[in-house]
C-alpha cells in the first residue's frame, strides 16, 4: 500500500512537472524580444527571461494596492470568509509571483487580488517580489 | 438548533502537528519548521498566519484551491490535523512579517 501511494505521489509530481515545462514552452514561444539575460534569479520566476525585479520601482510606484491589506497588521479578510490576510513581506520572491500570476488567470480565486493582479504585468509582479520577497536560506 | 459558530473555536495542537509534517511528508518540500522550501517557487509557511493556513490547506483539500502536488497531501489529511499542522508552522520562525 505505500508503495503504490509512493508512486502515485511521484506520479503526480511528474504529471505536474512535465504540465510545467510545456507552460513554460509555450510562454517562451509566446515572448517577442528578448531582454538581456537576468542575473537576479531570485525576483524572477523561473520561467521567465530576462526579468529582473525592481525594489525601489515597487516601492515608489506599486504597492499602493497591497499595503491596504497586508501591510496592516492583523487585517483579515471580508465576511462571510473571515482569515487573516496573508503575510507576504519575507515570502519567497518567486512565489509572490507564482501566486499573482494565478490570481491573475483566474486558477487561484479570489475577488480582491484578482481585479489587483489584472493590472499588474510582469515586470510589475517582479518588481514587488523584490520587494517583498526574500530567498529563503 | 445548532448555533454555528463561524469563529476558530480550538486551536490545534502545534506538538502533533510537528509529528504531523514528518507523518504526512511536509518537510519534503516545505521543511519541519516550514522555513525551508525545496523549491524557489514554494512558500514559506512558519510564522504565516494560522487561520490563513487552515484555509489554505482546506482550500487545497476541497479543489477550492487547484494544485495536484498539493491537492494530494492535503486530501488526505482531516480538519484536525490541518489546524494541527496550521498551529505548528504559524508559531515557527521565520522571515514573514507584516511591512508595508
Amino acid at each position: 500500500m505505500p508503495r503504490f501511494l509512493f508512486s502515485a505521489v511521484l506520479g503526480l509530481a511528474l504529471a505536474f512537472g512535465a504540465q510545467l515545462s510545456l507552460a513554460q514552452e509555450k510562454k517562451a514561444k509566446k515572448k517577442a524580444a528578448a531582454k538581456a539575460p537576468a542575473a537576479a534569479a531570485a525576483a524572477a520566476a523561473p520561467q521567465e527571461k530576462a526579468i529582473v525585479g525592481d525594489a525601489k520601482a515597487a516601492h515608489d510606484q506599486k504597492i499602493a494596492m497591497c499595503i491596504g491589506c497586508h501591510g496592516i497588521p492583523g487585517y483579515k479578510t471580508a465576511f462571510p470568509d473571515v482569515y487573516h490576510v496573508p503575510k507576504i513581506a519575507g515570502q519567497q520572491p518567486a512565489y509572490i509571483v507564482a501566486a499573482l500570476k494565478a490570481y491573475k488567470t483566474g486558477e487561484r480565486s479570489h475577488p480582491s487580488m484578482r481585479g489587483i493582479s489584472a493590472s499588474l504585468n510582469d515586470q510589475d509582479m517582479a518588481d514587488l517580489a523584490a520587494y517583498y520577497g526574500a530567498p529563503a536560506k | 438548533m445548532l448555533l454555528a459558530f463561524t469563529a476558530v473555536h480550538a486551536k490545534g495542537n502545534a506538538k502533533s502537528g510537528q509529528e504531523l509534517t514528518k507523518a504526512k511528508a511536509c518537510v519534503a518540500c516545505h521543511g519541519e519548521q516550514g522555513n525551508k522550501p525545496s523549491a524557489p517557487d514554494q512558500p514559506v509557511l512558519a510564522g504565516q498566519h494560522y487561520d490563513y493556513l487552515v484555509r489554505a490547506l482546506s482550500d487545497y483539500k476541497n479543489g477550492r484551491r487547484n494544485n495536484p502536488i498539493m491537492k494530494g497531501f492535503a486530501g488526505q489529511l482531516s480538519k484536525q490535523e490541518i489546524e494541527d499542522l496550521a498551529a505548528w508552522f504559524s508559531s515557527q520562525k521565520s522571515a514573514l512579517h507584516d511591512q508595508r
